[in-house]
């Protein structure tokens, strides 16, 4: 070995080192595999694909969040929270919905803390669509107006269900950003002059059709803050939109706002997106989502053990509901002051294998039928409802099924989803706002600061759907009305109090397990009185009311999640009384 | 690609500039000699005969005769493991004898650390030596599941399932996210589960920073090496290994459930105690409740009397396009469903060795077949596999050689600890209920009122023909030279490849409340593959014979690529295993596929110094560049130091007899951790799928139209976890070498942990990028303590204690807490600041409301009432309310430890070894479903019906049976759930019979051993559910959803030939 070798040697390794050192540079340079950056979305067709991604959350469910727990379609806590159903089922499946319905919510029930999720993504999916249109370049001015109404009416909606449920919300504009780090949002500010800005810009921005019926158009914008307005007790506000809704209104497929001659035809998936269809979470089935742009959410909510769907028997209309379609003989009209003084008949407590005659006698509103399954009544095409037999729990869920939301037994694989081990994700719309909702707002207006011959008008048109077309009516298999059903219309209401109980009743009827009660009966400011009063009717057939009550002034919000007030760094405060 | 082709070209090129440029030493000759044992003048096979200070080595072929090249002057050390070393001078002999005296001190063994290896007595970190004739002493597939208990500072967990992968923690939890150890095989990331254990010739455990830094990034988790054995000069050798046997699964009624009477019993205790119609689909109207003969016939339920022959020929429950129509019978005692699942299954493994070599080349060829049925039928792991180990001396300087691995394996299994595994159907699925109805049709909650469990047996039957299997190889090719005297240059380039396959067919059901409304296919295939080259240079040299010197300076490449795709179908016409294929379905035509990609550049360093065999130092660093993290903070360096003081060297120490050897040693230093961030984290993306951003905004009910969301924020600024680790230890050999002891205390804390940031949900559905807050400190003492007996010529025996402690802390962690351990009931596990890292979490039941009166005077609670849960009141507020939970368990063993015994006498062996985990809690959520009526319709038991509050019954435990669920029983995460998990369990016992070699010669054998085994005889615990070894993530673990048990009987006879 010599020095000069040595040297050759000592340079070789030297240079080697360097030239693998040199290359290392790009070798780690690896780009995510599957997945697309800002800048290939900032355009047109991208911003586009954000908003209808923004459009996605509608249903509560592909995001964020969880399934029923945040399902669009609020069954929890418009449904089940208020004396329209039960949580039904089992008594200890989906536990956490027991405290919401015995108004002994805490603020670490995990149900909430979905809710919240899925709603705030679906306000940042918006923000999403706003941010990357501010780099876009190839978009013009006026279908930038479109698009951001579309988004800012979407992220109102999203900010509306969290007013809602919460009422003391953060609001969260397209500026909140991880990368900004002002992520910690307060909710000490009333989130109503925002919302009421967003929907103002896509009242003014949006066209009165679409072309796609899924989209947002501006009489869906005017519904929205008409329904805005009502939760902020601004009747005299919400009045003139309603009355030009009502009178100018058209779907986004230029429909003439109307109500459908079928009551069930809102419920119907071969029926959606009809002229009373105001604005509609739309539902998709065998579309390769699996099942989740199907009704996902309600995927609970269908009789169990053979019904349709197969599970999971909640939701259950509860005997308070039933009572409540129970109308005076000879006027057809709902029994303002007696509804719930008898049980109307029913099959609880009762075997499937023991005997049982349904009550076609006692006259009924024929939306009772619409609404409910009951035993010895056919279920949609599904032959008589069996009773206890496709009921989980009897003593826990009482006798009765969800009907709303159910699908035909003639559309099972065509509109339901076939990828899904229960057939119970349907391609049902949910409708968040269809056109009897706004009439009945209208009369609710008109009771407060109009006319109250206006709002006998209004819930006589609601009223005369059903009565002038008994033909849709739930027939037997001989084809006679499945019950003595009867509906009568409003001469007058006497004064402003019997009105007010008249459209409030009115609604109850119309609107019974669509989500809303709960809500609606905090916009009353009379929570705590219905829902006591029907605790204490139910809690000797439901016993797990038994320790049940709800507390004024803490029950009409639900808490805010334990764990979101943790993530903000103080910035959350609970809510009062939790 | 360009780039990598460079890179590779080069360093190609390196390699073989290294080669090229080789050359002679000095002038030589032959030497020759033969090794014996000094007890017994047998020859030693395999000893190495080494030229003192240069690589030159040889070894003793089968009559233990040896030729080594040597200098005249040149020094020759013999080496070979139980066996003192001994060193002699050539000068100008040419022929040895070498009389090796026995040792049981293992200071001399030459132990593989990180890309080298080092004796034992220098090394100054901390290395756990695994005995790998023990580890074999447990019968399983994976050598990680035999891991536990063999290595003080290692913890591992595996449930009972064949195949099922082991949590292996080295010193504690670290991290919420990957905390695998790095294994290195034969000096290739790779992969313990799937080694043949009879292929292992050594095992480290590298667990402090002296010892691991060299692995840097990829370090912080500690380190496995395994070294796989080689071939050995000398006459070949062919052996035979194998064992079969049969396992046994618990005996008894192992959930304590009810009968079908105690069911009908329970049900109408709960209707009264509720206040509620006593009205059940199955049990009639009536005071009492009625068994029916019959739980289905048709659409009616809870049928008594014979079936009419009208509706025995509507049975049908194969054609669906007419109406199912089931007839199943009452089983009055009760199913144990359990034993109808579980049943006895047959193990056994095979290998097959041959080996041999000349003093220029040796092999090694293995083949093994390992078959584990398991006791829960469906379950199976079945494995064929081969190695390949060669060597070549192409020159005296030069070796080159390759280490190759091949398996297929096929291990159906079932999703582990969850509710609607078989295992979990077992308590869940009424006893009432039998296997079959009366046409051998499956049996199930079809019937109404038994809640909606589903037939265990039916589920793992329709998995039977189900196949996926996987292909893999590992391994790797090197290639070494010597040169310029003191130099080592080497290149080793290898990796593995995998690829899987499988597809399974969903059945429809009929027999269950709720039932698969289609069939269906799914098919899915995928492959991985992984590079690692890496090249060294070595210097060693002694300077003035006292000083001696090692150096090491090495680059490393590392590219991991992978890609997937699969599919499914619905619909299929028939259920005929010949028609399933993806494209024969008739609807829900899905498909997907991923791709993923990394990559690693190292340069690593490493000096050892030691003056007089007394004063050790040593000191490490490397530098990783990280394609996971963002240009910005893409490279990080982890240096450590370490020393170590032989203190029986020391002149004062010599008069101290009865210590043999004494070393205190320390380290500090610094390692990363690169697994817990994903390979995106630093860009923000957007993405969508048809179920997360797609939406039908044409209405068309049965189409939607594609839309994106952002799926990931991205962070460039998330850089490197550091790893600080503090060790220091002492090492020990006394009275005559008849004690080793190690004692080792440790300290980890990490700096910039990476963890998932926290945000409220205002900041959208995005995934948040891992961000660099966060610390979880681990303490902890890792101790080992061998003594060696020898009391008589013919009596030998080893007693060996392995024992591990740690203590995790979390000191800071984004948000503050986390919540993990999900449930039907919320989460039962608590990550916060200032506690353990899976600290149970919840309300503390501190007893039952015994009256009204007991309720009015207690806190206010919700849903209070004689016969439920009295919670504490945590902040004395008078009311209990979530502000009043808090930690009520701790799933982190206080120690655990492993007791090994082994004894000889004359021909005989004798082993045992016991492991015991002490002072972890676990949650047994099993009650959540048993012990509570309304959670769900399924059996429950024995508990609930007979030791159940009651106005008559106070002096319990077991709350009131009623049909309500309560924020007072069943509806939160409570304390009830908690026992005791500590266990001690013998995990092997094995006696075995060598034949005495003179009288096997004739056959051609050379030594042939049988042996009897039984493993997990007992489990010493007070546990009430199957087995306290829970496995879990790292974020939450302990709690029992439904586990294999991992403690089954197993009695194998076996046998050793070698010819």
């Amino acid at each position: 070995m010599t020095h000069s070798k040595f040297k050759i040697i000592l340079l070789g390794v030297t240079t080697s080192v360097v030239l693998f050192y040199a290359c290392s540079k790009n070798f780690l340079e690896k780009n995510p595999l599957g997945s697309l950056d800002q800048n290939t979305l900032a355009n047109k067709a991208g911003v586009e694909g954000v908003l209808i991604g923004a459009y996605s959350l509608l249903d509560g469910y592909g995001g964020a969040g969880g399934g029923w727990q945040s399902a669009g379609s609020n069954w929890v806590y418009g449904g089940v929270a208020s004396d329209d159903a039960y949580k039904g089922s089992d008594p200890g499946d989906q536990a956490d919905i027991v405290p919401i319905e015995t108004y002994s919510p805490t603020a670490t029930n995990g149900f909430f803390n979905q809710k919240w999720r899925a709603v705030y993504d679906g306000v940042q999916r918006c923000n999403d669509v706003l941010r990357l249109m501010a780099v876009a370049t190839d978009i013009s001015a006026a279908d930038k107006k479109i698009i951001e109404a579309q988004a800012r009416y979407l992220r109102a909606h999203y900010h509306m269900e969290a007013k809602k449920m919460w009422n003391n919300i953060p609001y969260v504009d397209e500026t909140i950003t991880y990368a900004a780090g002002n992520f910690n949002v307060p909710n000490t500010t009333d989130a109503w002059p925002k919302i009421n800005a967003d929907l103002d810009f896509a009242i003014a921005n949006l066209p009165a059709t679409q072309t796609a019926v899924g989209r947002v158009n501006s009489w869906a914008a005017k519904s929205l803050k008409a329904k805005a307005l009502m939760f902020q007790k601004n009747f005299s506000g919400a009045l003139p939109i309603l009355k030009d809704v009502i009178a100018n209104g058209v779907t986004a497929g230029n429909k003439k706002y109307a109500l459908a001659a079928n009551f069930f035809d809102n419920f119907n998936a071969e029926t959606k997106n009809s002229s009373e269809a105001v604005f509609s979470v739309q539902q998709s089935v065998n579309d390769n989502s699996n099942g989740s742009n199907g009704g996902w959410g309600d995927v609970l909510n269908f009789p169990y053990n053979g019904g349709p769907g197969g599970c999971c028997g909640f939701y259950q209309p509860s005997i308070s509901l039933a009572n409540s379609f129970q109308v005076d003989a000879v006027t057809g009209l709902p029994l303002l002051d007696t509804w719930n003084a008898t049980d109307f008949k029913s099959d609880d407590g009762i075997n499937s294998s023991a005997a049982f005659t349904p009550d076609v006698t006692t006259p009924v509103d024929p939306r009772l039928d619409f609404t409910l399954g009951r035993r010895g009544i056919p279920y949609l095409d599904w032959g008589n409802h069996p009773g206890s037999d496709w009921v989980r729990d009897q003593n826990n869920g009482g006798p009765y099924a969800p009907k709303k939301a159910v699908y035909f037994k003639r559309q099972t694989g065509a509109l339901t989803d076939k990828s899904f081990w229960t057939s119970g994700v349907t391609a049902n719309n949910y409708t968040l706002i269809r056109f009897a909702d706004v009439l009945l707002w209208a009369a609710e207006c008109e009771v407060e600061v109009g006319s109250l011959s206006n709002a006998v008008d209004l819930v006589n048109q609601v009223r005369s759907r059903v009565k002038n077309n008994p033909s849709t009516w739930v027939k037997d298999a001989g084809g006679a009305n499945a019950a003595n059903y009867q509906v009568g219309l409003y001469t007058a209401f006497a004064d402003q109090a019997t009105g007010r109980k008249a459209v409030r009743f009115e609604r109850k009827l119309e609107l019974a397990m669509e989500g809303h009660r709960f809500f609606d009966l905090v916009r009353y400011g009379i929570a705590d009185v219905e829902l006591n009063a029907h605790i204490a009717k139910e809690k000797a057939k439901r016993t797990f009311f038994t320790s049940a009550s709800f507390t004024k002034g803490k029950n009409e919000y639900f808490p805010i999640p334990q764990s979101q007030i943790d993530l903000s760094k103080g910035a959350l405060k609970q809510n009062s009384g939790f | 690609m360009p780039t990598k082709i460079n890179l590779l070209v080069r360093s190609y090129l390196l390699a073989l500039f290294l080669v090229f440029f080789s050359f002679n030493v000095l002038a030589q000759n032959v030497i020759t000699g033969k090794v014996t044992n000094k007890a017994n003048g047998q020859p030693i096979v395999g000893a190495t005969i080494q030229v003192k200070g240069t690589t030159t080595v040889s070894l003793t072929n089968n009559e233990g005769v040896f030729s080594i090249n040597a200098g005249l002057k040149a020094v020759l050390t013999v080496s070979v493991v139980g066996f003192e070393a001994v060193e002699q001078a050539v000068a100008g002999k040419s022929e040895f004898i070498f009389a090796l005296t026995e040792t049981t001190s293992q200071l001399n063994e030459i132990l593989v650390t990180g890309y080298s290896s080092q004796r034992k007595k220098d090394i100054t970190g901390s290395v756990s030596v695994v005995n790998v004739k023990d580890l074999k002493a447990v019968p399983a597939g994976s050598p990680a599941q035999m891991l536990q208990g063999r290595a003080s500072g290692l913890n591992v967990v595996t449930s009972g399932q064949p195949g099922s992968g082991s949590n292996i923690r080295i010193r504690g939890i670290t991290s919420f996210g990957n905390v695998d150890p790095l294994v290195i095989v034969d000096g290739v990331q790779g992969s313990l589960t799937n080694l043949n254990v009879s292929d292992i010739e050594s095992i480290q455990v590298l667990k402090d920073a002296g010892a691991a830094s060299i692995y840097g990034v990829r370090g912080s988790n500690g380190v496995i090496v395994v070294t796989t054995k080689k071939g050995k000069s000398g006459r070949a050798s062919v052996t035979y290994d194998a064992y079969i046997g049969t396992q046994r699964p618990a005996s008894g009624n192992p959930f304590n459930l009810l009968g079908t009477q105690g069911m009908a019993d329970l049900t109408w205790l709960a209707f009264k105690n509720s206040g509620q119609t006593l009205t059940h689909p199955q049990y009639g109207s009536g005071a009492s409740p009625v068994i029916p003969d019959y739980i289905l016939n048709g659409p009616n339920s809870g049928v008594s009397g014979a079936i009419s022959a009208a509706d025995l020929a509507k049975y049908n429950v194969t054609d669906f396009s007419k109406s199912i129509y089931q007839i199943t019978a009452a089983n009055k005692t009760g199913t144990d469903w359990f034993h109808q699942i579980f049943q006895p299954a047959a193990i056994q493994s095979h290998t097959i060795t041959a080996s041999g070599g000349n003093d220029k080349n040796t092999y090694l060829f293995s083949m093994n077949y390992f078959n584990q049925q398991g006791t829960l039928m469906g379950t199976y792991l079945k494995r064929y596999s081969a190695r390949i180990n060669t060597t070549f001396n192409i020159k005296n300087n030069i070796r080159v050689g390759e280490n190759l691995y091949i398996y297929n394996r096929t291990n159906p299994q079932i999703g582990n600890q969850s509710e609607g595994n078989a295992i979990s159907m077992t308590y869940r699925e009424q006893p009432i209920i039998p296997v079959f109805d009366i046409n051998g049709g499956f049996a199930g909650t079809a019937a109404k009122g038994l809640g909606n469990a589903q037939n265990p047996v039916a589920n793992q039957m329709r998995t039977f023909e189900n196949k996926g299997n996987s292909w893999n190889i590992e391994g790797n090719i090197f290639a070494e030279v010597d040169f310029l005297k003191h130099f080592t240059a080497r290149t080793a380039f290898g990796g593995t490849m995998g690829n899987f396959y499988n597809y399974n067919f969903g059945f429809r059901t009929y027999e269950n409340a709720e039932n698969n409304g289609s069939n269906s296919f799914n098919e899915n295939a995928g492959y991985d593959r992984q590079w690692t080259w890496t090249n060294t240079v070595k210097y060693s040299n002694v300077f003035a014979g006292k000083h001696a010197v090692t150096a090491l300076a090495g680059v490393e490449a590392l590219e991991a690529y992978g890609r997937g795709v699969g599919g499914s179908t619905l619909g299929y016409f028939t259920d005929n295993p010949n028609f399933r294929t993806l494209s024969t379905g008739s609807s829900g035509f899905t498909n997907y596929s991923y791709a993923y990609q990394n990559s690693l550049y190292s340069l690593f360093g490493k000096v050892d110094y030691a003056f007089n065999d007394k004063y050790l130092f040593s000191a490490t660093v490397r530098r990783d560049g990280s394609s996971r993290f963002g240009a910005d903070k893409r490279y990080g360096i982890f240096p450590s130091f370490a020393a170590g003081w032989r203190i029986s060297r020391e002149n004062f120490m010599k008069d101290v007899k009865w210590i043999d050897d004494l070393k205190l040693r320390g380290s500090w230093g610094k390692l990363g951790n690169q697994t817990n961030v994903d390979p995106s984290n630093a860009f923000s993306q957007f993405g969508g799928s048809p179920g997360t951003s797609f939406y039908d905004i044409n209405g068309t009910s049965t189409s939607s139209v594609q839309g994106f969301r952002a799926t990931r924020i991205g962070n460039p600024k998330t850089g490197w976890e550091e790893d600080i680790l503090t060790n220091f230890g002492i090492d020990a050999q006394l009275f005559n070498n008849k004690i080793d002891l190690s004692v080792e205390y440790y300290q980890k804390k990490i700096n910039g942990l990476l963890f998932p940031d926290q945000a409220p949900a205002t900041v959208g559905g995005a995934a948040l990028p891992n961000v660099n807050i966060g610390d979880i400190q681990n303490k902890g003492v890792d101790a080992s303590v061998t003594y060696h007996g020898a009391p008589t010529k013919d009596l030998k025996y080893d007693v060996g204690v392995i024992f591990t402690t740690y203590k995790s802390n979390i000191t800071n962690i984004p948000g503050d807490y986390f919540d993990a351990g999900g449930s039907r009931i919320g989460t039962f596990v608590r990550n916060q600041v200032g506690h353990p890292i899976g600290s149970f979490f919840g309300y503390e039941v501190v007893g039952l409301f015994q009256d009204a009166a007991d309720v009015s005077k207690s806190p206010v609670q919700d849903g209070a009432k004689p016969g439920r849960f009295k919670y504490k009141d945590g902040n004395g507020d008078g009311k209990i309310s979530s502000a009043d939970r808090g930690y009520f368990g701790n799933p982190n063993p206080k120690y655990t430890l492993g007791l090994n015994l082994d004894i000889s006498y004359k021909n005989f062996d004798f082993s045992t070894f016991l492991y015991g985990s002490i002072g972890n809690d676990v949650i047994n959520y099993v009650r959540y479903w048993t012990d509570f009526y309304p959670s769900f319709q399924g059996v429950k038991s024995l508990d609930a019906l007979n030791k159940s509050w009651l106005p008559t019954r106070t002096n319990t435990t077991v709350p009131i049976a009623e049909n309500n669920a309560s924020f007072s029983t069943n509806q939160v995460p409570n304390s009830y759930y908690k026992e005791n998990g500590s266990y001690l369990r013998m995990k092997s016992l094995i006696v075995g019979y060598t034949m005495p070699a003179n009288q096997l010669k004739r056959w051609g054998i050379e030594k042939l051993r049988v042996y009897v085994q039984a493993a997990n005889l007992f489990t010493i615990t007070k546990y009430t559910g199957l087995d306290p070894e829970l496995s879990g993530s790292n974020a939450a673990f302990g709690i029992d959803y439904g586990n294999y048990p991992n403690n089954q009987k197993n009695f194998n006879v076996g046998v050793n030939v070698t010819f």
